[in-house]
């Protein structure tokens, strides 16, 4: 045979050889033969870059520690629990693909979604599947609907009833008092507003401003002056993250507010409250977990210490909490002989009652339908630059 | 080996595929765009459609500023126009889908057309700003009117025919890519027709197109009606792809998005708008894929996803400092090669 028959039918060998590989990437790509039959699969469409990373990256840390604790356990029933995450850069198409990227390849029992978004748009799905339970950054109050939403949960309070321990713990603080709404001209934003104006007007409270500002407003040197002729006792804000809070607070104590200011859980991350500066002192808004550095016994919390002794998020937590609640459903589902799928899974986690989260929560726990509506209000203490709980846990 | 194309009348020198080898590569790829929904999974599938919907509407865009001259940032918007107007016509009539996604295109056409109406006026950057403008105007009806279901939109049901649900992407295909390939088809054509060169003239020079007789108010304004319908229908699509229509669906970074497909694809070119489309759209997720064949687990994910952002940047700077033409261009040259291969040209 001659050199250049040779060479001729390696190169015929190897076209062949990408052709099969390519193939079989279309079809089943990558990671899919490599998959044990009894694991449990967590699936995660992340945002790892993009506007929503600062929290994506904790999420991310929190799922994968959490699961990192169970299989050093051993599992759950024997079964080795395995975490696919995929960057999503916050966007709902990106975050589709990496469903159905992670969905092809593996056999997902659990899944996290990045967004209200996401979660709207691949519902559908999950419908039609079947065979998978999920949640997600999103608490979006739309999605406390079992019977529209039967195979998502909220690992914490909706957005409606953030707004309504905020506001409980108003009343109890201050009977009668005014109590101004400033929110992001956003789904987000928008969410909770109408049904708190009304929980606010049942609650002896008066609502004098509801204040939209557009979703990224740097200038509100107006809206503050609106706010302030209406001499609120409290404004909650909610559908930001940081901008324009600290604005909003400066000014309004330049100009001789005296109200407190608060916020919702995507504000109330220490490291995001502590941004705020001096002005930011005394700010308070409605946490659904413990943070970090609470010192209340929390066997779980110590765990999470013991295993990255730097300050973790409290989107850390949240992905945390959430590998727990998915992976206590899957126990209970198998506990009780029945297939993991999206209907067993839902029933096993709306079996929950007075569950102990080690503390990531500090009261026991009920999920009785798609929300967990607890949640304790903290407030800033810029000296020891620290959230310091401020009420006990309230329930709904 | 190929030296040339010999024609023997004018039918056959205007004629959309001329050579035989490009006919037969046509069926081949007919073909295989045939066979593909049978062979890939639900993911490659997805991302299919995705492509579809990307090429349909940055072929559009490339009628307007590709083969017109006329810079637009408002393909999101008329996306949007007709995204939302498939929801509400199918929520309120349950209309067939085809006559919903007539109704998408017609009604971004007519949207395309008031937006293009400071075209007369205004070129360049100047453009620009206005349709970004509209785009804003459009967001703002969207999260505001009550028929759009406000911030929170609206959910669809999927598209049925003849009893069948197209609601996995392994049906949607089926909607999705023959409607690109006609949209394809039809803009091709276009510019064979008097009105595609009216659009040519006025890109290279609308003073000069003027006095040669082509009125350029009918001229813009077609091309800003064209350019909206085809981001209407492919908005249609995008409503029956995602189910879900709200405010925050078409945002401004998404006709960045397109303006930057047909750049890189290659500006006044079909080819472009279909290379520019696939390219922006899948070079993320092959990224990813290329990424997750390192070892290194969940921690390097973490690191290497912005490391992704950063290489796709710079390959998108890498094609407008070395190939100006765009990825078409790259395309007609490795053809060209092959043209007169295996001898040197």
């Amino acid at each position: 045979m001659d050199k250049t028959s040779t060479s001729i039918r390696r190169r015929q060998l190897m076209l062949g050889a990408a052709a099969t590989a390519g193939a079989a990437a279309l079809t089943h790509p990558l990671s899919v033969l490599a998959q044990g039959a009894e694991e449990i699969v967590i699936g995660g469409s992340i945002p790892m870059t993009g506007v929503f990373a600062f929290a994506g990256v904790g999420i991310n840390a929190g799922i994968a520690d959490y699961v990192k604790i169970v299989n050093d356990a051993g599992g759950i029933a024997g079964r080795k629990v395995r975490y696919v995450p995929e960057d999503t850069g916050y966007k709902v198409d990106v975050s589709v693909a990496a469903f159905k990227k992670i969905t092809s390849q593996n056999k997902v029992n659990l899944y996290y979604g990045d967004s209200t978004g996401f979660s709207k748009t691949i519902n559908p799905e999950l419908e039609r599947n079947g065979n998978i339970l999920m949640a997600g950054a999103s608490f979006a109050t739309e999605l406390n609907d079992p019977k529209k939403y039967p195979n998502q949960f909220l690992v914490g309070p909706d957005y409606t009833e953030m707004f309504g321990i905020l506001l409980n713990h108003i009343a109890k603080e201050k009977p009668g008092a005014k109590v101004a709404f400033v929110y992001s001209d956003s789904e987000f934003g928008r969410d909770p507003i109408d049904e708190s104006e009304a929980l606010a007007k049942k609650l002896g409270l008066s609502v004098p401003v509801k204040i939209m500002t557009p979703a990224g407003s740097v200038d509100v040197s107006t809206e503050v002056i609106k706010l302030r002729r209406a001499a609120p006792d409290y404004t909650i804000f909610h559908g930001y993250i940081l901008a324009p809070i600290p604005e909003f607070i400066t000014q309004g104590k330049q100009q001789g507010m005296t109200s407190k200011w608060m916020g919702t859980f995507w504000t109330m991350d220490s490291s995001t409250v502590m941004k705020m500066g001096p002005d930011g002192d005394g700010f308070m808004g409605v946490m659904p977990f413990r943070y970090y550095y609470d010192t209340e016994k929390a066997p779980m919390l110590e765990k999470i210490r013991a295993m990255r002794p730097e300050y973790q998020s409290t989107a850390y937590l949240q992905g945390f909490l959430t590998a727990m609640l998915f992976l206590e459903s899957a126990k209970r589902t198998l506990a009780a002989g029945q297939p993991l799928n999206g209907k067993n899974l839902k029933a096993a986690l709306n079996s929950i009652k007075d569950f102990d989260t080690g503390g990531i929560i500090g009261t026991p726990i009920t999920i009785s339908g798609n929300s967990i509506p607890v949640g304790r209000v903290y407030r800033a203490d810029m000296k020891a630059q620290k959230m310091v709980a401020v009420s006990d846990w309230i329930k709904l | 080996m190929r030296i040339g194309t010999l024609k023997e009348s004018y039918v056959a020198d205007a004629a959309l595929f001329d050579s035989r080898t490009q006919k037969v590569w046509l069926a081949i790829a007919a073909a295989l765009l045939a066979l593909f929904p049978f062979m890939a999974s639900d993911y490659w599938l997805y991302m299919a459609c995705l492509v579809a919907i990307n090429v349909a509407s940055a072929t559009g865009l490339n009628i307007l500023t590709g083969y017109t001259g006329l810079v637009s940032l408002g393909q999101a918007a008329f996306m949007g126009l007709g995204a939302y107007t498939v929801a509400i016509v199918q929520a309120h009539w349950n209309t067939p889908f085809v006559l919903n996604l007539l109704a998408a295109g017609a009604v971004a056409m007519v949207g395309g057309v008031i937006v293009g109406i400071p075209s007369l006026r205004v070129k360049g950057l100047y453009l620009a700003i206005a349709t970004i403008a509209a785009s804003f105007i459009a967001h703002f009806l969207f999260a505001n009117l009550a028929i759009t279901g406000g911030t929170g939109g609206i959910s669809m049901q999927p598209a049925r025919v003849f009893g069948i649900d197209l609601d996995t992407s392994f049906r949607l295909y089926w909607l999705i890519v023959p409607v690109m390939v006609l949209m394809l088809l039809g803009a091709a054509n276009l510019f064979r027709t008097r009105i595609g060169r009216a659009f040519i003239a006025i890109r290279d020079r609308d003073i000069s197109a003027e006095v040669l007789g082509i009125p350029l108010l009918r001229y813009k304004l077609l091309s800003f009606g064209l350019s909206s319908f085809y981001a209407g229908v492919a908005g249609g699509l995008w409503a029956y792809f995602f189910r879900v229509v709200t405010p925050e669906s078409f945002p401004l970074s998404m006709s960045i998005f397109f303006l930057a497909a047909i750049i890189v694809g290659g500006m006044g070119s079909i080819l472009g708008s279909i290379l520019g489309a696939a390219f922006m759209t899948m070079v993320p997720e092959l990224l990813k894929l290329v990424f997750d064949l390192l070892p290194g687990g969940i921690e390097l994910t973490v690191f290497l996803s912005p490391v992704r952002l950063v290489v796709f940047g710079a390959l998108i700077i890498g094609f407008l400092v070395f190939e100006p033409l765009g990825l078409a261009e790259m395309w007609r040259r490795t053809r060209r090669f092959f043209h007169l291969w295996p001898f040197r040209n």
